[in-house]
């Protein structure tokens, strides 16, 4: 009798599970077909879901790759960090800089029929600074804007209350992604995003299972890439999905065993494996924006003193640790800015400093250090030379665990620091962050535009600015920076704002630039890079096939 | 046995079972309450302000700050912000994420139905190897016994994480029988199915056989093998009834079991579900989402208590008569 139940349940079971099961969803392999031609679908793992699907929402730089599959911005930019037209096709600024005016594309329609125009771009910066909607932006990136009127049907007009170098940046970016305005209206979750939150983009999101994929399918009217795009008209691909496998085991599984066709995110233990795959293609990336660094609190001890913090950079050989870690697939970073923003990225700072164990030493007995307790730790005035890192684990990845681990070590050995490491929630984080109760913060930044970072994280009180430091004439360099629009004075400028930091003051430790992997099998084609922010590019040109 | 006897029984039985579930419903009402009150107090006093989460990493201003207390009402006091809480609850209003920005229910409603399907597969893999395992070798000392044993011990200690991984390299990635990923109708489930079940069938499969060589061992089990049963109908029929009611205590862990290990499997294996809801609502400090979590958590668990409790009325009818 309770044989029979179990088999009974289990055909229950079964049955139930199979009612549930999604039916209609492409085969994990479809690739392959249309090859030579356009068509054909891809699948793509990524790692990270993102948080929202809304442009306007956006703040993972993970998910910039999906942003412009559904959604183009105004402006595009060039491998110099040059602004090149998109949906806007010229643009004049005022002579003193607070007034944009905007010639728009007059052949674009969003994916729900509504036409492009003056109107609806108005609509989405209006929705920008509309309050609950997104306070960071209006407070930071849109913070100068005043108001935006179109003057012909396809001309806007956009006045700024202060001059703002950033402001062609912002329109380049994801958050500029333009949405329909009627979407805007009527769109049931309109800060998750999803399939009712419409673009003009090459491809229609159609579908989401959350933790598992989102589909989206191509836009056959699509006519207006951005300047530089590789191909015009429609996207070659039919559809693509991207599946989410947060496993970096499980997402190189899937890609060696052809269920998937690219995978994003490729562990540094997994690329020689790849590399040796004929099969296989990798591409690698450095990120813009500021390099992966260990930033000194300077309002309090130790690190209130610079011979401290020059101790604490010179104790390790950076390179040697980066590559115990990341086995040879680290970029090493020399500066706040990394070199995956080589418009502002200042290369005269290179070997200036570091690895000098003999200094570290000298500079701590020089700073009163002088006495070591049992276990080698250096001590002063009976307290220990302590250093902590406090970080949220939803935040920690790249390993990053592994490398504080590797230069707890390191600086133990070589000079005698207490260099604790520690992993909490992200409550727990946020109170070490309020009460100071830290030594070293560790951050790097995406920003398409370096300078937003250097922003957000060097200015006296800035909204990250967890060194503490502060300074006048720092401060200075950065808002001039800020203000002017003309590259090669904001080079000048940024070039004097690294070396106050990096060399002169020893804020902090630039470690690694982060870089984005893609390994993808030898039938695709097409994938590239955006050249300002290095992260991936939209599946626009991709293609299977050759 | 006259008519009269025969509805006194049944009346009797019917009783016999409307006590305890009524009683059982009660305290589940009262557990669910317990859980959604000590859930909001954890939270509470968690480390961290509840701004500090919806500002996130980085960004941080004042008018930022009050913009978000404004928004979410998070000027009230603790208690009012409890109370409403409840309030909406009987309404049947889970709330709205902080951090996804939907709808609770809607977030969960359309999460909840893939782990059921996990943690249902899984249970019947466990429970089904469970029975064959401690059914084939009960009683008797074999090399088969021996490797059965061993084979539970080790999935017992291996976490479902690497076991996933496992099945995934030999079955998906290298003999390419089942896919990695996603909610792909019953193929699908296996190997998310079996990296859940395999542990329950380890522990149950050894509390089951342990319960069964005890059963044969006593006289009842003479008497019945004197009669000339066969072995088989002895350890089908006669002891496996004794072997259930510990297994059958073991459920609850089981749940929870189901429920924890949900979150790891249908991250190594990409499937939608509540696992990789709850884990970013937890570290993210999302307190609807995380308050409603816990909700239906211990639903489930007073749901299947419940489902026990009444079990083991009807595996032991002594339990019937003495309540």
């Amino acid at each position: 009798m309770k044989l029979r139940w179990g088999a009974l349940t289990l055909a229950g079971v079964l049955a139930l599970a199979a009612c549930g099961a999604e039916s209609g969803a492409p085969s994990a392999a479809a690739g392959g077909e249309g090859a030579g031609g356009d068509g054909g679908s891809l699948v793509w793992a990524v790692e990270t879901q993102p948080i929202t699907f809304n442009p306007h929402q956006w703040g993972q730089n993970k998910a910039r790759l999906l942003v412009h599959n559904q959604f183009d911005a105004l402006i595009a930019r060039g491998k110099n960090g040059e602004f090149l037209p998109w949906l806007a096709t010229s643009w004049k600024v005022s002579k003193d800089g607070l007034t944009y005016t905007f010639e728009l594309r007059d052949d674009v329609t969003f994916h729900d029929g509504e036409k492009f125009d003056a109107a609806s771009v108005k609509a989405n910066l209006d929705q920008l600074v509309s309050p609950g909607y997104n306070a960071a932006v209006s407070a930071i990136q849109l913070r100068n804007f005043d108001k935006a009127e179109a003057t012909a049907p396809h001309t806007l007009k956009v006045t700024l209350k202060a001059p703002d170098g950033l402001f062609l940046d912002f329109l380049s970016s994801p958050y500029a992604g333009q949405i329909s305005p009627k979407s805007l209206k009527s769109a049931k979750d309109l800060k998750a995003g999803g399939v009712d939150v419409v673009g003009t983009g090459p491809f229609i999101l159609d579908r989401f299972t959350p933790g598992q994929e989102v589909h989206y399918k191509r836009n056959p009217n699509y006519n207006w890439p951005p300047t530089g795009a590789a191909h015009q008209g429609p996207a070659h691909l039919a559809d693509i999905t991207y599946r989410f496998l947060p496993e970096a085991a499980v997402r190189v599984g899937a890609l060696t065993s052809g269920q998937v066709q690219v995978i994003e995110g490729v562990p540094a233990t997994e690329i020689a494996l790849i590399k040796s795959d004929p099969e296989l293609k990798l591409e690698t990336s450095l990120n813009s924006g500021s390099a992966f660094s260990y930033y000194f609190n300077t309002s309090r001890p130790p690190f209130d003193d610079k011979r401290v913090r020059e101790a604490f950079r010179d104790a390790v050989d950076v390179d040697a640790v980066l590559n115990s870690v990341y086995q040879g697939t680290a970029k090493r970073a020399w500066s706040v800015i990394g070199q995956g923003s080589p418009q502002f990225y200042d290369p005269s700072l290179e070997k200036t400093f570091g690895n000098n164990p003999a200094r570290a030493n000298q500079l701590l007995d020089e700073a009163g250090w002088k006495e070591r307790d049992a276990e080698g730790f250096r001590v002063k005035d009976g307290k220990r030379l302590t250093v902590r890192t406090v970080n949220a684990a939803p935040f920690v990845r790249d390993r990053r665990d592994i490398l504080a681990q590797a230069f707890q070590a390191a600086v133990k050995q070589s000079a005698g620091i207490d260099f604790q490491v520690k992993i909490v929630d992200q409550g727990t984080a946020q109170k070490a962050i309020d009460d100071n109760e830290y030594e070293i913060f560790e951050n790097s930044r995406g920003d398409t535009d370096a300078g937003a970072a250097l922003n957000l994280i060097l200015p006296g009180g800035a909204a990250i600015n967890r060194t503490k430091f502060q300074s006048d004439e720092l401060d200075k360099l950065l808002t001039d920076a800020s203000v002017t629009a003309d590259l090669a004075e904001r080079k000048e400028l940024y070039a004097k704002a690294q070396k106050t930091v990096v060399t002169d003051e020893a804020i902090l430790l630039p470690l690694y630039v982060p870089a984005d992997q893609i390994a993808y099998g030898a039938g695709v084609t097409g994938i590239t890079f955006e050249p300002v922010s290095g992260t991936p590019n939209s599946a626009y040109d991709v293609r299977i096939g050759t | 046995m006259s008519t009269l006897t025969l509805t006194r029984r049944r009346g009797l039985a019917a009783a016999g079972w409307l006590g305890p579930v009524v009683r059982r419903l009660g305290a589940g009402v009262a557990v669910l309450w317990a859980a959604a009150t000590a859930a909001y107090l954890a939270l509470l006093f968690a480390p961290g302000d509840t701004v500090d989460v919806l500002v996130g990493d980085g960004l941080d201003t004042p008018e930022r700050r009050a913009q978000i207390v404004a928004e979410w009402g998070l000027d009230r006091s603790p208690l009012q912000q409890y109370g409403d809480y409840l309030l909406r609850l009987l309404q049947g209003d889970l709330g709205r994420s902080y951090i996804l920005q939907r709808d609770v229910g809607e977030i969960l409603a359309s999460q909840i139905w893939p782990t059921i399907q996990l943690a249902l597969t899984a249970a019947t893999f466990g429970v089904v190897l469970a029975l064959a395992f401690a059914l084939t070798t009960a009683g008797r000392r074999s090399w088969l016994g021996g490797l059965v044993g061993l084979s539970e011990l080790v999935v017992v200690s291996v976490p479902p994480f690497l076991i996933g991984i496992l099945l995934l390299a030999v079955f998906s990635f290298t003999l390419g029988w089942f896919p990695v990923s996603g909610d792909k109708g019953l193929v699908s489930l296996v190997l998310p199915g079996l990296a859940l079940g395999l542990p329950i069938a380890g522990v149950l499969g050894q509390v089951l056989r342990e319960g069964l060589e005890r059963a044969l061992e006593e006289p009842f089990a003479v008497t019945a093998r004197s009669r000339g049963i066969t072995e088989w109908r002895l350890v089908a029929r006669h002891a496996l009834r004794h072997a259930l009611l510990p297994a059958v205590t073991l459920t609850g862990w089981f749940t929870g079991f189901l429920l924890g290990g949900a979150i790891i499997v249908e991250a190594v294996f990409g499937r939608p579900g509540l696992g990789q809801v709850t884990v970013g609502a937890v570290t993210a400090k999302d307190l609807p989402l995380v308050m409603a979590v816990v909700l239906i958590s211990a639903l489930a668990y007073v749901t299947v208590s419940t489902i026990v409790d009444l079990a083991y009325l009807a595996i032991d009818p002594r339990l019937r008569r003495s309540r």
